[in-house]
């Protein structure tokens, strides 16, 4: 495969089928799983920028999209700002929220990178937990405003607005990433990745990239978080919890960080798979399970792609 | 004035209990075998239904199953080592790939204990019924049998790890692996042994918290979220220190509580420990890494 | 005659690099040997793989008419055949003490624990000296004395030195050539690595010379070669 056809055709080729999909496709559940799938590819995407580009451990990503849910939730439903307005600011107030933990972060190492993410993430949680008053607490948020423009509600002929506006964010991240990548900035990753003395001693910060490097995956994953919000009407807990976390990262894992695309392909197929697995009986929980276990046997068996992760993370 | 400061003294002394035995559990893997744990709360949380499943529908009294929820944790961590762990040994990249193992045996746990146990919120009976009273402060007798314990369990950990061969063991394998195999210590065993005492305090802890909070598939989190701020604070390094740091982030909570009240406190912590890390990145008694 | 250690045809090596290419010596009961030759081209990678912290990929290992190619370390201690490693390798935060007691963990050496640390002691005055000091406050030579105090612990049939005086002062180094020698008097066979032809001559009775991974000379009191000889041996045959 040329690079030409791996990097254009094929994700063109790609762009348009899911573009012509809701053609084929006219029942509201199946457009629900692949807008399910296009906000979790933006989630892994994003990651894979802190997580893969730049080497840093990064284990609290799902805070900025927690961050989104509230943002909007709250703006929307609470000071009652238009919807996309709303979403807009999720854009904003995830990338300040990656700025204050990257601040810490910047000069840790190893585990204890891992940890104060991790730590972040939990106590942001406890935060929203605490703050019943204005998040919900437990209970979280329900009834937020719904996404319309003059008369037209987003929901209405199966989703079809959602399904394009969430497929258009998708696009617009990625594009988003690729645009990062060949930057500047995204060349002073890939050196600082690849040989670190190197390019610190060419007068490149390692802690100014890895706070940037935060900040910026965590634009689309707030505006994700902001869109999930107004879709599905509800913020909750549990958007900070271990499921979504695990999800995620088997996506990162499984889709492998050489490319932009790749957890995004692996982001797709797995929201189908568990949200396949959602509707039947009896594997709400353990579709949990189930991930758990395909994280671990691809750790364990296809260790060439992951450990080819880990040595460009190690360096 | 001074009955608020002891009262509130005494409950920092239950949550330093509580963070210690926790927080401790994990240093002792880390310091054996280099590797952080994150189903260390989901342990904590099996040993409380596990000794919730002894006492309540099976009818054994309560500290026995109390042990037994200890030593079911320690099996499950065994599992957890053997399987999740121990193919990584020697791979530079161990360290990673156990932190995304072992958050997948916590996804596992968790699940399968909802699966099993449902939602339905549970409670242990308690060892002692009733109330004691220290000068101002009223505490629970349960909580004040946990304030006993846990300096005991901590001293008798201690104890071993530097008066028993075995438990020298243990540190020799996490100073030197090559070294510690020349003088005939059977390092796999150590590995597994070093999960087992560190799953047996997770499962302790929550048999003993299971009586005065409710048993949940999640009620492990928050536990394993103070135990990573105390080892953050304490460095992974030596049980001492991360012992120390354990009742230092309790005291500090319980002074937070009074003073902001429940809900800044989590907040204010976060906040604490982002200024120790600016300023000492090891933690403040942590040297090593 | 029986034979103590028998290493036919060994390969081993880190990985995809080969360190050690078919190598042959053996040990006869009764007799002590040496190993010598430039660094790096595999002698410690050799007493590694004999006591089982590396796999070997080809050949075999027989110690006291047992195969223990396969065997695992513990398993190796416990038969006997002990392995001094380098002494700056150590637990650093354990004090000397604690460190030889450990040393005693094996089967084989549990019941004796205290008498032998008696020995120990008796052999390295220092050691006692600095009993609850943490090793990594021990000097080099301390450090060294430790590691020999250890495999000593052990209770060994067979000891393995890897370069009991690397990096020692002039002073030092003759004190633990004779702690060493007292040691072969006392019946215990060794496999020494050193670099000093001539103390290992002293000191064994017969010499392997080892590199690139090969035995490519073996030396014994019948055709010992001279200091200039030696000199050569280093310096003037060896190809690169």
């Amino acid at each position: 495969m040329t690079p030409m056809i791996r990097n254009v055709v094929l994700p063109l080729a790609a762009l348009i089928a899911l573009a012509l999909t809701p053609i084929f496709v006219i029942d509201s559940y199946t457009r629900h799983l692949f807008i399910i799938a296009f906000i979790y590819a933006i989630i892994a995407s994003n990651w894979n920028l802190s997580l893969g580009q730049c080497g840093v451990f990064n284990f609290g990503h799902l805070t900025f999209f927690g961050v989104g849910v509230y943002t909007t939730a709250i703006l929307a439903k609470t000071v009652g700002l238009n919807p996309l307005l709303a979403i807009a600011a999720a854009g904003v107030t995830a990338p300040i929220v990656a700025f204050l933990m990257a601040a810490p972060v910047a000069r840790l190492k190893g585990i204890y990178v891992v940890l104060v993410t991790f730590a972040f993430s939990q106590l942001v949680m406890q935060l929203v937990l605490s703050q019943s008053q204005i998040t919900g607490g437990a209970e979280g948020m329900v009834r937020i405003p719904y996404l319309k423009i003059g008369d037209y509600s987003f929901i209405r002929d199966y989703k079809l607005g959602y399904y394009y506006l969430c497929l258009g964010l998708l696009v617009v991240s990625t594009i988003f990433l690729i645009l990062i990548a060949r930057s500047p900035f995204g060349k002073s990753l890939k050196a600082v990745r690849d040989a670190e003395d190197y390019a610190v001693s060419r007068g490149i910060s390692v802690s100014r990239q890895r706070v940037l490097a935060l900040a910026l995956s965590a634009i689309f994953t707030g505006v994700a978080g902001g869109f999930y919000a107004i879709y599905l009407r509800v913020a909750s807990p549990e958007v900070f919890g271990f499921g979504t976390l695990t999800l995620a990262l088997s996506m990162l894992l499984i889709g492998g960080v050489g490319t932009t695309y790749g957890p995004i392909v692996a982001a797709l197929a797995i929201s189908f798979a568990t949200e396949s697995l959602a509707g039947i009986r009896g594997f709400e929980e353990a579709r949990y399970i189930v991930i758990a276990v395909a994280m671990i046997l691809v750790l364990r068996l296809a260790p060439e792609g992951i450990l080819g992760l880990f040595r460009r993370l190690t360096g | 004035m001074i009955d608020t400061l002891f009262a509130t003294l005494v409950s920092g002394l239950v949550l330093g209990s509580l963070y210690a035995l926790m927080a401790s559990g994990l240093s002792v893997v880390w310091t054996t075998l280099g590797v952080f744990n994150f189903a260390h709360g989901a342990l904590m949380m099996i040993g409380a239904f596990f000794a919730w499943t002894l006492v309540e529908p099976v009818g054994l009294p309560l500290p026995v199953g109390i042990l037994c929820g200890a030593l079911g944790a320690a099996a499950i961590g065994i599992v957890i080592e053997r399987l999740l762990v121990r193919p990584y040994y020697g791979n530079r990249n161990m360290l990673l790939i156990t932190v995304m193992t072992t958050l997948a045996a916590m996804i596992i746990l968790e699940k399968s204990a909802q699966m099993i146990w449902g939602a339905r919120l549970k409670q242990l009976p308690r060892l002692i019924d009733g109330e004691i009273s220290i000068a101002s402060a009223t505490i629970s007798a349960h909580e004040a049998v946990m304030i006993v314990l846990a300096p005991l369990v901590l001293a008798a950990i201690w104890a071993f790890t530097v008066r028993t061969n075995i438990g020298r063991s243990l540190r020799a394998v996490g100073q030197n692996q090559d070294s510690a195999a020349l003088i005939g210590i059977n390092v796999p065993f150590a590995f597994a042994l070093a999960f087992g005492i560190s799953a047996a305090l997770a499962g302790l802890t929550g048999a003993l918290l299971g009586s005065i909070r409710f048993i949940t598939p999640a009620m492990g989190a928050d536990p394993l979220t103070k135990a990573m701020i105390v080892v953050i604070f304490g460095g992974l390094g030596s049980l001492g220190a991360t012992a120390g740091a354990a009742y230092l982030i309790g005291m500090i909570e319980a002074i937070l509580v009074l003073w902001l009240g429940l809900y800044w406190t989590p907040f204010v912590l976060f906040l604490i420990m982002i200024v120790v890390l600016v300023f000492r990145p090891n933690g403040i008694f942590g040297g090593n890494q | 005659m029986e034979r103590l250690l028998e290493v036919s045809d060994l390969s081993a090596g880190y990985g995809a690099v080969t360190v050690l290419r078919g190598i042959d010596i053996h040990l006869d009961a009764g007799e002590s040997i040496g190993l010598f030759g430039p660094n790096g081209h595999g002698k410690t990678t050799l007493l590694k793989t004999i006591s089982g912290l590396i796999r070997p990929t080809a050949g075999a290992i027989r110690f006291s008419g047992d195969d223990i190619t396969a065997a695992r370390p513990p398993d190796i201690v416990n038969a006997g055949l002990i392995h001094s490693p380098q002494g700056n390798t150590l637990f650093g935060d354990m004090q000397v003490h604690e460190t030889l007691e450990l040393a005693s963990i094996a089967k084989r050496a549990k019941g004796d624990s205290r008498k032998n640390l008696k020995s120990v002691f008796d052999l390295f005055p220092r050691l006692e000296e600095r009993r609850t000091q943490k090793a990594k406050t021990l000097s080099g030579g301390e450090r060294q004395m430790l590691s020999i105090g250890c495999a000593l612990m052990c209770v060994p049939k067979l000891l393995m030195l890897d370069e009991p005086t690397l990096g020692l002062s002039p002073r030092l180094k003759k004190e633990l050539a004779a702690a060493v020698g007292d040691i072969a008097k006392s019946g215990v066979p060794l496999v020494v690595v050193e670099q000093d032809v001539e103390f290992l001559m002293a000191l064994t009775d017969r010499l392997y010379m080892i590199e690139h991974g090969e035995v490519v000379r073996e030396i014994d009191k019948a055709n010992a070669p001279d200091h200039e000889e030696v000199m050569k041996l280093y310096f003037g045959e060896v190809s690169h």
